[in-house]
């Protein structure tokens, strides 16, 4: 089996003049390999993957994988075609000639891979200076072009350029079997007509239409070159490439037809739903409100089973262990028990919660769902003139505002970049939801679900009204780019990618719960431990005297016209400024620390709804919704501000907080003062 | 009279959000739509890039530029908008001074 000669040629970025390579170049190094000085050379071309090394490899009998990687140097093969088809003395239409016949040789050449002979790559700038730029005499005789048939369109502009050029050209269609598989019904007949030059179908890999090839090739070197199609006589680079493929559009109607036309898949018909402007949007709403009440309806049961397990076994093997080492009474019971225990512990009750959320939102993901809620939030975003692609980070926000704040480095634009980290934190991350969680289980019930999915769609509200704010007073002359998505096919979720995706946001949760959540407790501990009074001992003194308690009773006048102005509630709005997970440990370990009595830290609930209805004179409901909202509104953590402070620098992370913390009193206050009138 | 070319530049500038509207909406074939947006990457007329953030947990072969399992970093085609991959692509029109 002769071995091609492969060629390694230098391209010059510019193509355009003189040229040292030529299609008959007789260069010393592909000498031999060459069918000789007289016999015709033929170039295969075509564009990567559409079958033109294999087919180079099954009329030459060799072997040769072709890489065509931009920038590199960019290879040629020569080989040698030998047929008693190809043999010009044979005159047969059904061609069965003996095969005692003497064969004749052709070159071959094997381009490399080109969409166009537009130059934008080494690989197209080695083909147009072979076809194009280089002397008439040393062009090749005939242009093989390879085209798949399932993507007929993207092949054809090179034949467009192609047949405007005095060279013969033959059209090689590959993979009608897979165009075949898309409902795709070739015509070779009207095809060669609509182009004006052969057309026959070749399967490279099972070898089949190389005969009928051969014939077409002994047939057209035998014809004169044929007159190049004329084009427009306009400069303009848009018409003359309109014009090409005003021209191969109607090579792609001729040449084949589909069973239905335009043929709509299952996804199309879907689509038509799921995307549309008023539907969308609700389905969408429906869709996120279901998973959230799945959520905490399923959840609900197993998150009792956990609470009793840590308020019960758990709690009594601790205490038991510390009476076993003598250290009950001591400040190691109150880290322990009132600390660790209560407040990590009751965090760990929302991993069943999480782990179904997670699961939920993977299934949407890897359906494809997720992809048409991006398109239907785009399309919302910009209504209000915000960029189109900072939908991304902002739906990157609804899992965590740390990575979605690293996010807006896609966006082109500084402006864009700074207006959307402003916005991230506006939305409700994954940590926020254990608390709504919670509190809607406190004091909805069964609506719990409603009163997050309400959370959700006021934080979409404050990112649009904030957005809008920022746009209308701060940058007034940011434009927004037209943006399209290619929407990817809705499949079936894979059970490995949806429990990986499921496992690797619930270890973040389970990361943040044992790292961050466990320093916060024990700072938290801390400052409930030290007296601020001469007659207490540490770790012996009542929260409320102690540093946190004075700390919280300092700070909770504040959020008094809020209707949640007790010092226990405004101490885990302060704690939760480092994580909102801590929220809910610092109000366990808070109560707990109150009463400590054996079987009371499970009642944490009660503890909460009193608060509140104590500090908000009786209006509980209006006052724990302004406290949600101010939980939504106010900094999402002490990472994202690192974050913030990274990418947008110290001033703009400053002003943020302001922004964030004036938004979420103002929106709190305005929530619990027009609340308290309806209930 | 606007050939093909036109007519899905023409659906970008006003906003068409998707290539399956695109192809609704200009009555084309899906294959020359999708030829039409490789030829305008190509040629620098609209702006292309994945709308993906880091790596993906599930290995190389599950990011959205991959094709067939194998790792798609580097590509310089736009592979998606001919259907041979599921990622999300984002084309912009590139601004022309």
């Amino acid at each position: 089996m002769p071995e091609p000669t492969r060629l390694r040629l230098p391209i010059a970025p510019t193509a355009q003049g003189s040229s040292p390579v030529s299609a008959k170049c007789g260069c010393h190094a592909v000498a031999d390999r060459t069918a000789g000085a007289d016999a015709p050379v033929i170039a295969l071309v075509g564009a990567p993957n559409t079958g033109k090394s294999t087919l180079f490899n099954a009329l030459t009998g060799s072997r040769v994988t072709m890489g065509n990687w931009p920038g590199t140097t960019v290879e040629v093969s020569r080989g040698v075609w030998r047929s008693t088809l190809l043999t010009p003395s044979c005159t047969c239409t059904d061609c069965s000639c003996d095969s005692s016949d003497e064969p004749t040789s052709l070159t071959v050449m094997d381009l490399p891979g080109a969409h166009s002979l537009d130059a934008h790559s080494p690989d197209e700038a080695l083909t147009r200076t072979l076809l194009v730029d280089g002397p008439a005499d040393e062009r090749p005789d005939l242009v093989l072009a390879t085209v798949d048939a399932s993507r007929l369109a993207h092949g054809l502009y090179l034949v467009a350029q192609l047949r405007e050029l005095p060279v013969r050209v033959l059209v090689i269609v590959t993979m009608a079997d897979v165009a075949s598989q898309r409902g795709v019904t070739l015509d070779p007949a009207s095809l060669s007509t609509t182009l004006g030059c052969p057309v026959v179908v070749v399967d490279p890999r099972r070898r089949t239409g190389l005969d009928e090839l051969a014939i077409a090739v002994r047939r057209i070197l035998t014809t004169a070159t044929p007159t190049p199609r004329s084009t427009p006589a306009d400069d303009d680079q848009l018409v003359l490439d309109d014009d090409r493929f005003t021209w191969l559009s109607a090579a792609v109607d001729n040449g084949t037809s589909q069973p239905d036309g335009h043929r709509r898949t299952l996804s199309d018909r879907i689509d038509r739903w799921v995307t549309a402007p008023v539907v969308g949007p609700l389905i969408f709403l429906t869709v996120m409100w279901a998973v959230f009440q799945v959520t905490t309806v399923v959840a609900a049961p197993l998150q009792q089973a956990l609470d009793g397990l840590f308020s019960g076994p758990v709690t009594d093997a601790v205490a038991a262990a510390l009476t076993a080492t003598h250290l009950q009474d001591t400040w190691v019971e109150g880290l322990l028990l009132n600390g660790l225990v209560a407040g990590v512990g009751m965090l760990l009750t929302f991993v069943p919660l999480m782990a179904l959320m997670f699961v939920l939102l993977a299934l949407l993901e890897d359906s494809g769902y997720l992809a048409r809620a991006a398109v239907v939030t785009d399309r919302v975003m910009r209504l209000i003139g915000l960029p189109g692609r900072a939908f991304l980070p902002l739906v990157v926000g609804f899992g965590c505002n740390v990575p979605a704040i690293s996010a807006t480095r896609i966006l082109p634009d500084a402006r864009q970049r700074l207006l959307t980290a402003l916005l991230v934190p506006f939305t409700s991350c994954s940590a926020r939801l254990t608390v709504f969680v919670m509190l809607g289980t406190i004091f909805f019930g069964n609506q719990a679900g409603t009163a997050v999915f309400a959370m959700y769609v006021t934080s979409v509200m404050l990112v649009v009204l904030v957005g809008l704010i920022l746009r209308r007073t701060l940058w007034r002359t940011m434009g927004s780019e037209p943006l399209i998505i290619d929407l990817p096919a809705y499949h079936l979720p894979t059970l490995r990618l949806t429990a990986s995706v499921t496992w690797q946001r619930l270890r973040g949760f389970l990361k943040t719960a044992s790292g961050l959540i466990v320093a916060t407790v024990c700072a938290v501990w801390l400052l409930q431990a030290i007296p601020t009074t001469g007659g207490e001992a540490f770790g012996e003194v009542p929260v409320g005297d102690s540093v946190y308690g004075v700390m919280a009773h300092a700070v909770a006048p504040v959020f008094a016209p809020a209707g949640f102005g007790q010092w226990q509630t405004a101490s885990a709005l302060m704690v939760g400024f480092v994580a909102k997970e801590a929220v809910i440990s610092s109000w366990a370990q808070t109560y707990a620390a109150e009463e400590p009595a054996p079987g009371q830290t499970g009642v944490l609930g009660e503890h909460v709804r009193a608060a509140f209805e104590q500090s908000s004179g009786g209006h509980p409901i209006p006052a724990v919704l302004a406290f949600m909202v101010f939980l939504l509104a106010y900094t999402p953590c002490i990472a994202t501000l690192a974050t913030q402070w990274r990418e947008i620098g110290p001033r703009w992370t400053l002003f943020g907080i302001g922004m964030q913390l004036v938004t979420a009193w103002v929106l709190a206050v305005a929530v619990f003062q027009v609340g308290r009138l309806f209930w | 009279m606007s050939g093909p070319l036109t007519l899905v530049l023409a659906e970008i500038t006003a906003g068409t959000p998707t290539v399956a509207d695109m192809i609704r909406n200009t009555g084309l074939p899906d294959d020359v739509v999708r030829a039409a947006l490789d030829h305008l990457v190509r040629s620098g007329r609209v702006t292309s890039s994945e709308l993906s953030i880091g790596c993906p947990s599930g290995g190389c072969g599950t990011c959205g530029s991959a094709l067939d399992g194998a790792p798609g970093c580097g590509r310089t085609t736009p592979d998606t908008l001919s259907g041979r991959r599921p990622g999300l692509v984002s084309l912009t029109l590139t601004r022309r001074v």
